[in-house]
């Protein structure tokens, strides 16, 4: 039935039973079967792998995962993660359609509604204020609504609230969060947007809001797409000139490949980060020269490796073959050098996008990256560092956000040195 | 006698009577490569050196007027200018630059006070060194541990753990790590100081011999300073060293794996050798040979390193130096820290390469 069966009884003694296997399993199942010889390696290539299709997906549509944009002060400002802004929110009953304080609008001829407020706080010279400018805006609309509420004072907060349930009110304003400490007594009733409209106070931000009112989280969603597109294409750009400017080294030899060596060696030793500061302090904060900048830095790394492989395959007996059949060089480079060097150049890849990510973060910490509005996480680290005292969370999570992506790339980059590298296989 | 003046004694005397030594007593094929590898050094500090030049000078943006700020007016500008030579042909400036650059004086600041840019790095230089070297010893520490712990227990939880470490040390953004150990004991336990390299006020009574405070307060005595040094280094150090520790740890494990195959420890193993001995004894002493020229290559992530560093705590170094002077445009000193850091990264690489020919009898030139 199976093949191992249709062979000749020595060779199915002295092939090893997964080679069989192997050859029956498509390449999905292939994938899954690596487990078992490549370990820990297959978890840690398969773990990050997922990991970076999901920031690869996040940051192609960050708009999906944010609550917020990115630059709109959305709340107050230093709100810590989870905790809900207090602001003086209209109160309702669970069933009503109103949400903002326009909605509590009613035609002129109408009974004014009552809104209940708690003696002695200043919630009702602000709900007084905002009515006011609200209802200067409607009353020369057509339609004739008013926003004109006659506010009633209770002495607590249980009796404000009581007096909506019993529908003597139409609704109540109250802080937040002396709403939410109570909510549980009063299930009839719900939390509505704050009176000054522009401030959702219902669920608060998850991470957090920065020194201005944005919204941490929203802009650690859209600065997913900064790293991302900083890391591919600069790691692009370096690969595709450092590719063929190894291959050709390597293959041409002599003073061409010396000279070529001799710059690409100078510009790999030299600290990254401090050349490329020098390069976007010339070129001037952009996305465009940030990407350059980090570029340039790493053609050597791809011109090194690439330049060493074809030197060693070069001396392979099938490319001597190759050339005494008469192939041409670029027929050797390209058929015989170029599919040996693809692996190594992969893993590359995959590390030289995680260091691109970091060197750009650290451009921007240092204020030479790119333009301070953006939502990048650099910046709003160094923005953070201001603040260290009093809020944490400005700074801990932009920074966990990079070591998250870097450690996806990198560690796929790992996994597959040590599946690919022969040098450090057993047996 | 400038502290950058003694500092460069101290490395410099010692570097030349090694390389000296080494040329004459090395053979005939070590000279030659010693020459080719001093020949290739200064050519490529020189055409760093040159490019960042000319390149500070298509910069937009004008040092003086930076420097002025609002209240200069255009005579003022001009006078300046022609005083520091700004207005003089280029080729002018970029031979006196040259021959700046061959004296080691540097030229003068182009921002207020123009302090000779020698004082003001014999003050930055100094404390780069002061945090750069502990934190080496400090990843060194740690990765050549960590690395043969991983390597002699290969393939197991131990292996896998470091291997982790190192991974996730390496995808660390050094200047988030700076900032969350300054949150933990700076801000929440509040034991440690976040920034500068001296308590202010305790700095005042210190003796400035060579500007490394730690060494300037041991040789006067002045204890109180000592302390306070001792402080204000604690977390920069970790910062940096532990960074540092992962790449350490990856590349001792690779190699003392490629060692503990060797026949002779399989020899060493058969007569019966315990496993420790067999590792940190026979293995890890072979195996140090490539780490320790790895490790004087990673120079280069150790600057870096150090500026990214040295601008989160506020330490007065040369990293900080050349963000500080870059946002003000100040050609002389941004062309002199790059030139002194590419001098640095060449000097030890030659100085790795050459030591390397001394220790391993197998390499020969």
């Amino acid at each position: 039935m199976t093949e191992t069966q249709e062979l000749p009884p020595e060779v199915a003694a002295e092939a090893p039973t997964w080679e069989a296997e192997l050859q029956r399993v498509g390449f999905i199942r292939r994938i899954f079967m690596a487990r078992r010889w490549y370990g820990a390696d297959w978890w840690f290539v398969t773990i990050s792998a997922v990991m970076v299709l999901g920031f690869i997906i996040v940051a192609m549509f960050p708009g999906l995962f944010a609550p917020h944009s990115p630059d709109d002060l959305v709340g107050p400002r230093f709100l810590a993660p989870g905790a809900h802004p207090d602001l003086p929110a209209l109160i309702l009953p669970s069933d009503s359609p109103d949400n903002e304080l326009i909605d509590l609008a009613v035609p002129s001829d109408q009974p004014r509604p009552i809104v209940a407020v708690v003696q002695g706080v200043p919630t009702s010279g602000a709900l007084n204020e905002q009515a006011q400018v609200i209802d200067n805006q409607i009353k020369n609309e057509p339609g004739g609504l008013r926003l004109r509420p006659r506010i009633e004072r209770y002495a607590t907060l249980e009796e404000a609230l009581q007096a909506v349930v019993n529908g003597k009110a139409t609704a109540a304003v109250v802080q937040s969060l002396e709403f939410e400490a109570i909510s549980a007594q009063f299930p009839t009733l719900r939390e509505g947007a704050s009176i000054t409209g522009e401030r959702s106070t219902a669920g608060g931000f998850f991470l957090g809001t920065n020194d201005i009112g944005q919204d941490v989280l929203s802009r650690l969603l859209w600065g997913t797409r900064i790293a991302l597109i900083i890391g591919f294409s600069s790691s692009l750009v370096a690969l595709f000139l450092g590719v063929p400017l190894g291959l050709f080294a390597g293959f041409a030899g002599g003073s061409l490949d010396r000279s070529l060596s001799l710059v690409m060696d100078s510009l790999y030793a030299f600290p990254g980060l401090i050349l490329a500061i020098a390069i976007t302090a010339v070129l001037g904060p952009s996305m465009l020269n940030i990407i350059v900048a980090i570029a340039v830095l790493y053609i050597p790394t791809y011109y090194r490796i690439v330049r060493g492989q074809t030197l060693s395959v070069k001396e392979e007996v099938y490319v001597e073959a190759a050339k005494s059949i008469g192939a041409r060089n670029l027929e050797i480079l390209q058929k015989y050098i170029f599919p040996n060097v693809i692996p190594s150049v992969a893993i590359i890849f995959s590390v030289n996008v995680a260091d691109a990510i970091l060197t750009g973060a650290g451009l921007s910490f240092l204020g030479l990256g790119l333009p301070p509005t953006i939502a990048d996480w650099g910046i709003d680290l160094a923005r953070g560092q201001r603040f260290i005292q009093t809020a944490w969370w400005m700074i801990t999570f932009p920074g966990l956000a990079i070591m998250l992506v870097v450690l996806a790339f990198s560690m796929m980059g790992e996994g597959l040195t040590e599946i690919f590298n022969p040098k450090l296989r057993e047996r | 006698m400038t502290p950058i003046t003694l500092i460069a004694l101290l490395i410099g005397v010692p570097a030349f009577l090694l390389l000296t030594y080494v040329f004459i007593h090395g053979s005939a094929g070590l000279r030659h490569y010693i020459l080719t590898r001093v020949g290739l050094t200064l050519p490529m500090v020189f055409i760093l050196a040159t490019l960042v030049f000319f390149v500070m000078r298509v910069l937009p943006g004008d040092p003086v007027s930076s420097a002025l700020g609002p209240k200069g007016t255009p005579e003022m500008l001009a006078r300046i200018r022609t005083q520091l030579g700004l207005n003089d042909p280029l080729i002018v400036q970029y031979s006196r630059f040259l021959g700046d650059m061959v004296t080691l004086h540097f030229g003068n600041s182009l921002m207020g006070g123009h302090r000779p840019i020698v004082d003001e790095m014999s003050e930055r230089f100094p404390a780069t060194l002061e945090l750069v070297i502990p934190a080496s010893i400090f990843a060194l520490v740690i990765g050549i541990w960590g690395g043969t712990l991983a390597a002699s227990r290969r393939k197991r939880a131990t292996d896998y753990a470091l291997r982790i470490y190192s991974v996730i040390i390496y995808s660390l953004p050094i200047f988030w790590l700076g900032l969350m150990l300054q949150l933990l004991f700076g801000v929440q336990l509040n034991i440690l100081p976040i920034s500068g390299r001296i308590d202010p006020v305790i700095g005042t009574t210190i003796k400035h011999i060579t500007n490394l405070y730690a060494v300037d307060a041991l040789i006067t005595g002045n204890w109180p300073a000592f302390g306070s040094v001792a402080q204000h280094l604690v977390l920069p150090t970790i910062t940096l060293g532990l960074i540092l520790s992962g790449v350490f740890v990856r590349m001792t494990r690779i190699n003392v794996i490629e060692t503990l195959q060797a026949d002779y420890i399989a020899a060493a193993r058969a007569r019966g050798i315990r496993e420790h001995v067999l590792v940190f004894g026979h293995a890890l002493k072979n195996a140090m040979i490539p780490v320790i020229t790895l490790i004087g290559l990673q120079v280069a992530i150790l600057l870096a390193g150090a500026v990214l560093t040295e601008t989160v705590f506020s330490w007065p170094g040369m990293g900080s130096y050349l963000v500080e002077r870059i946002s003000s445009r100040d050609y002389t000193a941004v062309q002199s820290v790059i030139t002194v850091f590419a001098l640095l990264v060449a000097l030890i690489s030659l100085a790795v390469d050459v030591v390397y020919s001394l220790v391993d009898p197998r390499v020969r030139y």
